[in-house]
């Protein structure tokens, strides 16, 4: 998305968030001629933190529950200004403090007519997102900064011999809120606080000798050259497996043991192997299947063939689909290789990343044959699972590739993909990588070394930075690294949170403040009909709309602020904190929940229902599996039937079925 | 010009002739009176400000928050338990900087309830970072407005001002008073140009998260603020007097009798004028004893406290407040201004009356002069009925 001049990018929001999504097409549907006050909540504390706002239009914060008041405020002083005519006054705020704290303020403001747009954004509950984890490189593979522990080895830039060095973490320090940057070259991102030192290169001019110094984030500028790792050769090793205890026949349930040699440590056809059956296969161990989805024909299907014999000793079948090595053994081995399990949740497992070159560029290889393409010289590899991506554009960095970014498409629903088509819009990314060109520095070699200083150096290169770019403010974690004060990190963050119920929040959601547990199943209460009570002060507009819905609830903007007098729009908007969902899965979510009927969207003009949208109700399971929050609830057919009740209670009371 | 007038009734005036942009008010006795006045003046259309009748105090405040932010002068007035609930707006009405003008009508707190005056409710908010200036009568009271507006929206304050004026014994009580003209007033409060505003000609956010690398710079710059705002005090209440023909010395404190004094009652607000009386009387007898008044509370004139009495050997200090379990308000700072001092008092006693509306009568303020002894005693309660405290509970 191109950056909006009204709710400007570098916020902090999670990844995923709907409500940034929703309040940025409610600014931006109501124009620059606005003026808002906004609750404290989430989308308060992700845009604004001094010294940085991403709001383009004048906001304003007091309290968690006034905004409401203060708009009316706002009002009052634009009628005695004569400025009201020109000027749309928008309150905003989260469920909670709409519903709850700031239900009595919302309700003056209504009564006494003023002409505002109250806009809640409803997460269904009390989210306070924030808190950081980079993955750091360490000497058993890359980890998540929170799971590092004093003692572990991170790998370090020694600074007089600027070769890679393993130095014992001697502290985690909770460095609390602060500003991050994002500083990007043409093939790493990194985000880190403003004085967080970078190791930059210094021309010192001919004939003198070229230098490196520490420079603040801050102090650096675009067209530095920043050192950049290049490879961790020097100190990979081949992986040592975990022995496991292999079963035999007359055990529980095997009948049948498919004689298959297991290997004790990595080799490159391992990875190889390996390679394909992330993109390509499946396990379910109790059965001790092992599959892959290589139609006959495929290039990659001899492959595996081919290396299934040589490393394990043992053959496979096939049909026309797929490709099986089913073995109750190999089962269990590739179960302790951590290698996740289904499409979505499949990952490079930490110790991939310490491999020697050979066998890393192996493991590459077969993800390439199951899920790659070349183009030209680049080679492009394609999943719908973005934390795979992102590791393995980690991965490829270790290896000196040249990377790009991960790059995010949709599938249409419909398209044809693996010969069937698909049944809703599904997300995907993909990552260019190709081989660096050996550079002919026997021909040239004052040219190269000019453009690389470190062209000797085994582990790290100088990358001209492209650009660096505030991210907002961040809870932030440093090492404290025993000699040398720096590590290797990338910033993947991902977040923290804290999820209270609200009076928004569902029938028999999981909260913090409402878990489920032996004696109950969640929440105990449905939601407050927060719509209908508003209707009830006999305003002239009140809507639903969900982020799911964007032109929906831009259209209904847009007509609440063209209507004088007081509006109410309540905007569904999933957090995949607190509703435990994936990050890229929050259009779906927000779709089902419309179409489930457990989110009517509908609208009130003058106390008239004057528009609905109406659905083809799918059962209600269908949005409850996709979110963690009612995970407790799928093998209780009873409450599912409760919550059923609700949606078509909803659909009868709102008219929404679609006829047909 | 002269008018007999009730006090409520003349703050109104005083307010229409201040202009506010937006006014807000939840009623609450013995505020009433005034936004009540208010309201029908700006329902007669003899006052072109925006009426916000709102559903809480809390809201009161949160509607002159979002008025002052988008660049207009505001007031409100409140009391008591009013105040209470909007204490979170009020301080955050000072941490944004915006020069809202408050009037607080002095009353007791709940519980028991009790609508009377004291000086507990403004007193219990002496530390959210607004001008506190307490008035001893209905003159006085009409004026602190126009000097509040004047400090508050000074380019080196831009912080709130709550006039405090006790309630029914001010608000409710008939005087003569001379009513400012509305040529001098706005000779001496010209139209509000705010330093920052809601506009979208020129956006700006307001409000924003501060982190432990920001937040404390933001209450140091407040209290500096305050800390200078005495010296501005001084300044503007010299250009009232020559507008006005007042005779305000710098509205800091006021020394009644205290040069030769060897007994000094300090207190707040109006009944400083009992105390006046009754040290007329008794100077009448030859004894040497004085008032000094405490006009400004926060920010409290350390400096003018500690010359004014540095030769007094016996003070009391008489409060209309409590801290339960500690020293009462304004005799710990009595006792600050002294502490570590060359000079100074010897006996600095603490006495606690009139509190939920008990008369302090000119019996009340001899019976503190006697008890002013060479025994400093703290925290004293006079007037209290004996006979009401002869039951005993949980034995």
């Amino acid at each position: 998305m191109e950056n909006s001049p009204l709710f400007k990018s570098g916020h902090t929001a999670c990844a995923g968030c709907g409500q940034a999504i929703a309040a940025r097409l409610v600014v931006e549907a109501s124009g620059a001629n606005t003026i808002i006050a906004n609750n404290t909540g989430c989308l308060e504390v992700f845009s604004t933190k001094y010294p940085e706002t991403a709001w383009g239009v004048p906001w304003i914060h007091s309290l968690f529950e006034n905004s409401a008041a203060v708009a009316s405020g706002i009002e009052a002083a634009l009628i005695y200004l004569g400025k009201k005519d020109t000027i749309n006054v928008i309150a905003q705020g989260g469920d909670g403090s709409t519903a709850d704290i700031g239900l009595q303020a919302l309700s003056g403001m209504l009564e006494r007519g003023h002409d505002i747009l109250y806009v809640c954004y409803d997460n269904e509950a009390y989210m306070n997102c924030l808190s950081l984890d980079s993955l750091v490189m360490t000497k058993d593979g890359l980890k998540k900064i929170t799971e590092i522990k004093i003692g572990d080895g991170i790998y370090a830039f020694d600074q007089n011999t600027h070769q890679l060095v393993i130095k014992e973490c001697s502290g985690v320090l909770d460095n609390g809120l602060k500003e991050v940057f994002e500083l990007k070259t043409l093939h790493h991102s990194i985000k880190a606080t403003a004085n967080h030192p970078f190791l930059i290169l210094k021309r010192n001019g001919r004939g003198k000798q070229n230098t490196f110094v520490w420079k603040t984030l801050e102090e650096i500028k675009i067209g530095d050259r920043v050192v950049t790792l290049k490879g961790m050769n020097g100190d990979c090793r081949p992986f040592k497996f975990q022995e496991i205890k292999k079963a035999e026949k007359g055990d529980y349930k095997v009948n049948n043991i498919n004689a298959i040699n297991l290997p004790r440590e990595s080799n490159p056809g391992i990875m190889k192997y390996l390679g394909i059956f992330i993109g390509d296969g499946w396990r379910r161990k109790g059965r001790g299947e092992i599959g892959f989805a290589l139609p006959a024909g495929k290039k990659a299907r001899n492959i595996l063939t081919g290396l299934h014999e040589k490393i394990f000793g043992s053959k496979v079948t096939s049909d026309e689909q797929y490709v099986y090595a089913n073995s109750v053994n190999l089962a269990s081995f590739i179960d302790t290789l951590e290698l996740g399990q289904g499409a979505k949740h499949k990952t490079i497992p930490a110790w991939v990343f310490m491999l020697p070159q050979e066998q890393k560029e192996a493991f590459v290889e077969g993800l390439m044959l199951a899920d790659g393409y070349d183009r030209g010289t680049s080679k492009r590899y394609v999943s719908a699972n973005l934390d795979l991506l992102k590791r393995l554009r980690l991965l490829l960095q270790t290896l000196d590739y040249r990377v790009g970014k991960i790059h995010i498409q949709v599938k249409k629903k419909g398209t044809i993909c693996v010969r069937r088509a698909l049944l809703k819009d599904s997300e995907y990314g993909y990552i260019c990588f190709s081989k660096r060109e050996k550079w002919n520095t026997e021909k040239y070699p004052s040219q190269y070394r000019y453009q690389d200083f470190l062209i000797d150096n085994k582990f790290f290169r100088t990358e001209e930075v492209t650009s660096v770019e505030s991210k907002g403010v961040e809870p932030t974690l440093d090492l404290r690294v025993e000699g040398e004060h720096n590590f290797i990190a990338d910033g993947i963050v991902v977040h923290n949170t804290g999820v209270q119920r609200s009076g928004l929040t569902p029938f028999d959601t999981n909260t913090t403040t409402s878990p489920s547990g032996a004696r109950s199943s969640g929440n105990i209460r449905p939601k407050k009909p927060m719509p209908e009570i508003c209707l009830a002060h006999g305003i002239p507009y009140v809507a639903c709309a969900s982020a799911g819905f964007p032109q929906d609830l831009t259209r209904k903007v847009k007509k609440a602020i063209s209507i004088k007098g007081p509006k109410y729009i309540q905007v569904h908007v999933p957090c995949p904190l607190g509703w435990r969902h994936e990050t890229n899965q929050m259009l779906p979510v927000a779709k089902l929940a419309v179409e489930t009927g457990l989110y009517p969207l509908f609208e009130y003009e003058n106390g008239v229902l004057t528009g609905r949208k109406q659905i083809t109700p799918k059962p209600v399971e269908e949005y409850l599996k996709t979110q963690g929050r009612f995970k407790h609830l799928l093998n209780n057919p009873e409450e599912i039937k409760k919550i059923q009740e609700i949606a078509d209670n909803n659909i009868k009371k709102y008219n929404l079925r679609l006829e047909v | 010009m002269r008018e007999f007038i009730e006090g409520s009734h003349a703050i109104a005036q005083i307010i229409k002739a201040c202009q506010p942009g937006v006014i807000s008010a939840y009623p609450i006795t013995p505020q009433t009176h005034i936004v009540e006045d208010l309201a029908q003046l700006v329902a007669n259309g003899e006052l072109k400000a925006q009426f916000v009748n709102v559903e809480s105090e809390h809201s009161a405040a949160s509607v002159v928050l979002g008025g002052s932010a988008t660049g207009v002068r505001v007031y409100t007035a409140t009391s008591s338990q009013g105040l209470f609930y909007m204490q979170e707006v009020v301080f955050n009405i000072a941490g944004m900087r915006l020069p809202v003008v408050m009037t607080c009508a002095n009353r007791a707190i709940s519980a028991p309830i009790n609508i009377w005056n004291d000086q507990q409710d403004s007193i219990s908010l002496r530390d959210a970072g607004w001008v506190q200036i307490y008035a001893e009568d209905n003159q006085e009271a009409v004026d602190f407005h126009l000097i509040a507006y004047r400090l508050a929206e000074d380019k080196r304050v831009m912080l709130p001002v709550m006039v405090c004026m006790d309630g029914f014994i001010l608000t409710h009580g008939m005087e003569t008073v001379d009513m400012p003209e509305q040529e001098k007033v706005n000779k001496f409060l010209p139209n509000y140009k705010p330093l920052y505003k809601l506009d979208p000609a020129e956006p700006i956010s307001m409000g924003l998260l501060a982190d432990p690398d920001y937040y404390m710079e933001t209450r140091f710059a407040i209290q500096e603020t305050l800390k200078a705002s005495l010296g501005y005090l001084s300044e503007i209440s010299q250009e009232f007097n020559a507008v006005f023909g007042r005779d305000y010395k710098d509205l800091l404190i006021e020394e009644y009798q205290t040069k030769d004094a060897d007994k000094v009652i300090v207190a707040m607000g109006s009944v400083c004028g009992t105390i006046k009386e009754a040290v007329d009387q008794q100077r009448a007898k030859g004894k040497k004893v004085g008032l000094l008044r405490i006009i400004t509370y926060r920010p409290f004139p350390y400096a003018r406290v500690y010359e004014a009495l540095k030769d007094v050997p016996r003070v009391a200090v008489l409060d209309k407040a409590v801290s339960l379990g500690a020293y009462a308000p304004i005799a710990v700072e009595m006792k600050a201004a002294f502490y570590g001092k060359k000079k100074g008092p010897k006996v600095i006693s603490s006495f606690v009356g009139g509190l939920g509306g008990r008369d302090i009568t000119l019996e009340s303020i001899d019976e503190i002069f006697r008890r002013l002894t060479a025994k400093e005693v703290n925290s004293d309660f006079i007037d209290l009925k004996p006979e009401l405290l002869k039951e005993e509970y949980g034995k």
